[in-house]
């Protein structure tokens, strides 16, 4: 958890993928909504330069995103959680884990990297 | 002027600090807080079980469309947790007597049967008790006589579609006592499954491979012998009641997917009926449940208790069935007598309803009791009065909604798709009874077509409601737009009389919302029928054009104005507080908040239909107005916390780290397995000691958690629990109590993210609970002690502005004991006040203006300057200096503590209509003037035309409402017609937005004779000519449908209000205004008078157009908000801000760009620095810096990375 998403910056995110993430999920306040007026903008202009390190060092973009959610939507984060979570297990463990583990792991792991306040 | 000013404290008399704040709602929660910050007790009296009113019930408030409950919640914490606010939930006040100062309230303590000090709100009372309807109780015995066993006359057989499947699993097992056995064989023949041997005079023995464990048995054996034995149940240790509940939450999980519909013969519902609630109604038959269905107490346990869904209540009794409805929802669902409010209810502590209570009633039950792990439940509890000293009264009961039924050609309570605004809430809810899901209550089905009905309770003299209740126009927007959100399918239409969208920004939300495809109808709905079929809604009115129409509607919500409630009425009665006719409290426009008895202040809606934004100012005003005279007595009768000296530890002492592991009752152990958690938490590095508490946040768990600092010389603590947001304040001042840095702690939320969402995998939630709690050891190991820098406080207020807003907060802030500085830019005091004449009771504004002006020239506390302008402004919160021009041209220096902007505003004069070159057009201001000056010649039969909007809602003039134009033009307009009765005046109008009590005024114009004529200015523009020959003005009149003529001789134009200028000044103090040129708020909802920074606030029409006692209100306010801070020696800043490390910056200028708050600048040391008392902590700078220069408490790199690395270490 973070004061706000403004506070992660891309050495942070790519720290999660080399610590074993297989994918990253970023969570601010609504836009134009921030607790902090201007902190999830900037995250999501990080968020996006990590996606296309991702795609040059071909451990895949659609390993990160960002997700904007107001603190009252529950129900959205499950299905933005549980879609990601889809979509990450079909990319399959990232390149660095399956490099890294000789017994590559088989199940998905996922970090949850921010959270709205 | 000689010197600076200094403070004055009050020589007090024997006051009393401590003021009594009646009602907990948004109002009541918002006074209690700003009176306990600046140094008064608070008792906080609310008559339901938790605070939080209506406000907590709404889904989403206008017109940010912010989450109500997600922005009152912190406000629900903070209430609860405030040493110096003594919560009286459940409990009324009585009486009230002595003077102001030194009042003695009475109080009455309900009995809530459950303790508030031990209970930790898991709620797992609420989940064993298995009433869910409103019982009917069998007669009890009289003293000494003995319970007689009921025998029911009247037997129905329940049967299922297939016979009755009788179940094993996790069965209990039963077992013949011989010592006790009657040998009546009771047992043998109650038994189906043929498990009972028994002959006559020989003991019964049960055979248990036949025995499926139905206790069928159990029940028939009679009470006297209790000759069966029950063993092998999980929770009989408990009661009886909790196996039961344990055994049938076992098989719903057991049977969830498999369809199952048929009786399971697993007995539960019977052995709930006979041994828990003593009725034994029920019996289990070959063919299913026997039901005597005389003898039913209509309790609705054997329903819950059942598995599959086999029994529905209403078929098991031959009484009548009622539902216990949760309030909360507004009867939309059902509750249990034991109930929590709502899921964040403050106290989250359940109270027993006495009157669906079996326990309670008839002895039996008592489940509750014997499942609560604290001791919490008293059943012998008893209501008393207590009597309670305080100084003031802030009277905030809130109000209620109106009953629809009362409109019956609407068929609510009749239709079931016709539902209130405030249902509807609760749909929108995703807390609510359907989740958030927009279903409509007569089948579930999700509704496409939407009717709102407006004004309904409301402008209405059929039913004695004769007020606008001000917040319906904007509500039903919300819920239309916020339930497109939800389905975009949904076609919302909104019928309404006039579109009173007057407050701030309202209008650009009405239009969002047109964008957003909600239907704006302008006509008032006659009758709805229902179509008994569908459940269809068929709506017939008049349209625009006056055609009448039929139109289906899938559901219909009806937009319920608010009214006071009796019991408040009773209670305003009992405090002898004067009301008026319709219960709204009676005060004076220029003491808005006083009500007619001396030391009771008034605020929220009982003191007029309001929303929040404007009840939150009432709050703040009314602390003002009730502290302003126990000033003497502030600090008198707080609490002071003394706490030991902090430890400091080196980093090469040992670490020593502390982890609980918390089972919140069974919240989190039912799913996750704390004692491995616990044991794996010993294994990582740093670990010294680790336990898994039951409740890790109750009272003597939290005296533990103190001692085992101590005890194991404990230097870090990580728990892993519920939710940081809601108790990492509680943990964090525990670690100070035991001489610990707070920021030495970190928290796992293994309740939310581990046992609430993976509920079906234990095993995922237990290794998931056990990485996280991996990640807080690893983030606590990272931590760093914070300091929170004391400041000293200079005691003094700045305002700039010295009109009605600005001299009021000067007086009232000198009456609470403070310095104050009054900037005025021109040479006389007054402001735009002083170009209006009357207000609303009639009194002249100049003789109150002229009266604030001598209070305050009088004041020795207060320094004025006038003709004088801020020019520079340096310095926070606390310690600000601003440098001021004087009419000599000096400059000079004047140092304060907080600022109040005050600058108002002044009437619009558009060049349009010939206003400022033809003597025939003028303002309404023009015109009140004229009036008050007796008119001109031949004014005994005027004809004025009033165009309302003239250069309001209009985007080449002032784009927004201006609010107080429609009341101004109601008003000239009576007073022209009162002084000169055959005068004419026709109003020409968009929308009348005679607002809240205005409405009885635009009522009484209309009796008058006064024309009101409504326009359109896409549709139906007048047609205005004004030349020096005269004016002719052409307008379609829509009441009739043909154009009218007018030649009036005077055309009167509202032309609204616009802000002073004030850009530079806005500059200065680096505050936000909108386009329009108003300051912004810090929120739109609950900050209304502060602005986004600290220690910065403002009042009265720089905020936005507003009337005189509106404005008054504000300055009441803001000054409530100032005194928390002037009122502090000093103030403590948050740890958790950023600091630059000057050797690695390169004064590349990228955090003071990045910051949103322009905290970050460059030093003379060439480095950038940041003042932690303005650092936010929002820590963008920090991940912007290039040079990682800039470090944040608590969110370091370190800390976060820390995280990362603990996050992947494998285990196995």
């Amino acid at each position: 958890m973070l004061p706000c998403t403004g506070r992660i910056d891309e050495a942070l995110l790519l720290a999660a993928f080399e610590n074993g993430a297989d994918g990253v999920m970023v969570i601010g306040c609504l836009e134009g909504d921030c607790h902090y007026i201007s902190g999830n903008i900037r995250a999501r202009a990080r968020v996006e330069r990590v996606y296309k390190i991702l795609e040059q060092i071909k451990i895949g973009p659609d390993r990160i995103r960002m997700y904007n959610l107001s603190a009252g939507e529950g129900e959205r984060f499950a299905s933005y959680a549980n879609a990601f979570v889809d979509q990450v297990r079909n990319l399959g463990p990232s390149p660095i884990n399956l490099v890294r583990s000789t017994n590559a792991q088989s199940a998905v792991q996922t970090a949850v990297q921010g959270e709205a306040t | 002027m000689t010197g600076n000013l200094k403070s004055l404290p009050q020589p007090g008399p024997s006051l009393t600090g401590a003021v009594m704040v009646i009602g907990g709602g948004i109002s009541g929660m918002q006074s209690a807080l700003d009176l306990a910050n600046s140094g008064i007790k608070v008792y906080l009296v609310e008559r339901s079980s938790s605070i939080g009113g209506k406000m907590a019930q709404l889904d989403k408030t206008f017109p940010t469309n912010d989450c109500s409950m997600c922005i009152v919640s912190p406000k629900l914490v903070e209430v609860g947790r405030h040493r110096d606010i003594e919560l009286l939930t459940h409990s009324e006040v009585k009486g009230l007597s002595g003077e102001p100062g030194n009042f003695t309230a009475k109080v009455v303590r309900h009995a809530r049967y459950v303790d508030v000090g031990t209970c930790t709100g898991c709620g797992l009372c609420e989940l064993v008790c298995p009433v869910t309807h409103i019982s009917t109780f069998p007669p009890q015995p009289e003293e000494g006589e003995k319970k007689k066993k009921l025998r029911a006359k009247v037997k129905e057989t329940i049967t299922g579609g297939g016979s009755p499947q009788p179940t094993s699993l996790y069965k209990w097992t039963f077992t013949v006592d011989e010592s006790a056995c009657s040998m009546c064989g009771g047992c043998f023949n109650a038994c189906l499954q043929g498990a009972v041997k028994w002959e006559k005079k020989s003991v019964a023995t049960i055979d248990q491979d036949k025995c499926t464990g139905c206790g069928a048995c159990y029940v028939a054996c009679p009470e006297k012998f209790k000759a069966i034995t029950v063993s092998y149940a999980a929770d009989l240790d408990k009661s009886i009641g909790a196996a039961l509940y344990a055994r049938s939450e076992l098989l719903k999980k057991g049977f969830a997917s498999k369809g199952q519909s048929d009786c399971l013969r697993c007995g539960l519902c019977v052995i709930t009926c006979d041994k828990v609630m003593n009725i034994g109604a029920l019996k289990m038959v070959e063919t299913g449940i026997e039901a005597g269905v005389d003898i039913c107490q209509v309790c609705g346990a054997c329903v819950s208790m059942c598995p599959v869904g086999f029994l529905a209540i209403d078929k098991l009794t031959n009484k009548s069935v009622h539902l216990l409805e949760n309030d909360f929802n507004e009867g939309l669902n059902g509750r249990k007598p034991i109930n929590i409010l709502y899921p964040q209810a403050v106290p989250r502590v359940p109270v027993i309803d006495e009157k669906s209570c079996v326990h309670l009633n008839t002895g039996a039950c008592g489940t509750c009791a014997t499942i609560c792990g604290v001791g919490a439940i008293h059943y012998e509890s008893r209501e008393e009065e207590i009597e309670i000293e305080v100084g003031s009264v802030i009277f905030s009961p809130g109000i209620e909604v109106f009953d629809a039924r009362i409109r019956g050609e609407f068929g609510y309570g009749y239709y079931k798709n016709v539902v209130t605004s405030i249902e509807f809430e609760r749909l929108l809810s995703a807390s609510g009874p359907t989740s958030g899901t927009v279903a409509r209550p007569g089948d579930n089905k999700h509704p496409k077509k939407i009717a709102w009905i407006q004004c309904v309770g409301s402008r209405d003299h059929s039913c004695d409601r004769d007020y606008c209740s001000s917040v319906c126009c904007m509500y039903a927007t919300k819920e239309a737009f916020i339930a497109r959100e939800h389905d975009s399918s949904i076609e919302p239409t909104i019928f309404y009389i006039d579109m009173r969208s007057f407050g701030k920004n309202f209008d650009d939300y009405v239009e969002r919302a047109k964008e957003h495809k909600v239907r704006f109808v302008r006509a008032m709905v006659s009758r709805i029928f229902e179509d008994p079929v569908t459940g269809d809604l068929e709506l017939r009115y008049v349209d625009a054009a006056g055609l009448k129409r039929i139109e289906q509607f899938d559901m219909v919500v009806l937009s319920v104005g608010v009214q006071v409630p009796q019991a408040v009425k009773d209670l305003a009665g009992t405090l002898d507080i004067e009301l008026d006719k319709y219960g709204f409290a009676v005060t004076d426009g220029y003491t808005p908040l006083a009500t007619s008895r001396p030391g009771v202040f008034v605020s929220g809606a009982v003191n007029g239909p309001k929303d929040i934004p404007e009840t939150v100012c009432e709050a703040s005003g009314a602390a003002e107005a009730a502290s302003a005279a126990l000033a003497g007595a502030r600090g008198n009768l707080i609490r002071v916390e003394e706490l030991p000296q902090e430890q400091v530890f080196s980093d090469d002492d040992e670490l020593r780290i502390g982890v609980f592991i918390c089972h919140c009752g069974t919240n989190i152990a039912s799913v996750v397995d704390v004692e491995a958690v616990m044991e794996y938490a010993k294994t990582l590095p740093g670990v010294v000691y680790a336990e898994h508490p039951l409740y890790t946040c109750s009272q003597d768990s939290q005296e533990r958690m103190r001692s085992i600092i101590k005890e194991h010389r404990l230097n870090r603590v990580v728990t892993s629990a519920c939710s940081p947001t809601t108790h990492e304040p509680l943990f964090q001042s525990t670690l100070r109590q035991a001489g610990l840095n707070k920021y030495y702690f970190d928290m796992a939320n293994i309740r939310d993210q581990c046992s609430w969402v993976h509920p079906d995998d234990p095993v995922a939630a237990t290794e998931k609970s056990k990485r996280l709690t991996r990640m807080a050891v690893a983030n606590a190991t990272a931590g760093k002690p914070l300091e929170e820098l004391e400041f000293s406080v200079d005691s003094r207020l700045l305002i700039v502005g010295g009109g009605v807003a600005g001299m009021t907060a000067a007086l009232e802030a000198a009456k609470q004991g403070f310095g104050v500085y009054l900037v005025e830019r021109e040479p006389i005091l007054g402001g735009h006040l002083r170009n209006l004449q009357r207000g609303p009771d009639g009194r002249k504004f100049t003789t109150f203006i002229d009266e604030l002006v001598e209070e305050v020239l009088v004041d020795e506390r207060i320094r004025i300057f006038t003709s004088s302008e801020v020019v520079e402004q340096a310095g926070f919160v606390g310690a600000f200096e601003t440098d001021i021009v004087m009419p000599s041209g000096a400059t000079r220096t004047l140092k304060h503590g907080a600022i109040l902007i005050a600058t108002g505003a002044e009437e619009n004069r558009p060049e349009i209509y010939g206003l400022g070159s033809l003597e025939t057009v003028i303002t309404q201001t023009d015109f009140e003037q004229a009036l008050e000056g007796g008119g001109g010649a031949g004014w005994e039969n005027l004809q004025v035309t009033m165009l309302q909007c003239a250069g309001s809602r209009d985007k080449e003039y002032l784009p927004y409402c201006s609010r107080v134009c429609c009341n101004h033009a109601v008003k000239n307009s009576l007073h022209l017609k009162e002084m000169f009765p055959h005068a004419r005046v026709d109003v020409l109008y968009r929308d009348m937005r005679c607002y809240g009590l205005g409405e009885i005024d635009y009522r009484l114009a209309r009796q008058a004779g006064v024309n009101f004529i409504r326009f359109d200015p896409g549709e139906n523009p007048p047609k205005i000519r004004a030349t020096e020959e005269g004016i002719e003005i052409t307008i379609t009149d829509p009441s009739v449908g043909f154009p009218v003529e007018l030649q009036p001789d005077l055309l009167v134009l509202s032309t609204g209000m616009r802000p002073r200028d004030t850009e530079d000044l806005a500059s200065m103090l680096r505050v936000p205004r909108n386009d329009a040129g108003f300051f912004i708020e810090a929120h739109a909802k609950l900050r209304p008078v502060d602005l986004p920074s600290e220690g910065l606030f403002m009042a009265g029409t720089a905020h936005g157009p507003k009337s005189s006692s509106e404005a008054i209100v504000q300055a009441q306010a803001a000054v409530a908000r100032a005194v928390t801070l002037l009122s502090q020696e000093k103030l403590q800043m948050s740890g958790v801000v950023s600091t630059v490390d000057p050797t690695h910056c390169a004064v590349c200028l990228t955090c003071v760009r990045a910051c949103p708050y322009g905290v970050p600048f460059i030093n003379d040391q060439h480095s950038a620095e940041i003042n932690p008392a303005l650092c936010q902590g929002c820590g963008i700078c920090v991940a912007e810096c290039p040079a990682k220069a800039i470090h944040l408490g608590r969110f370091g790199d370190r800390n976060i990375r820390a995280k990362i690395e603990a996050y992947s270490v494998m285990q196995s």
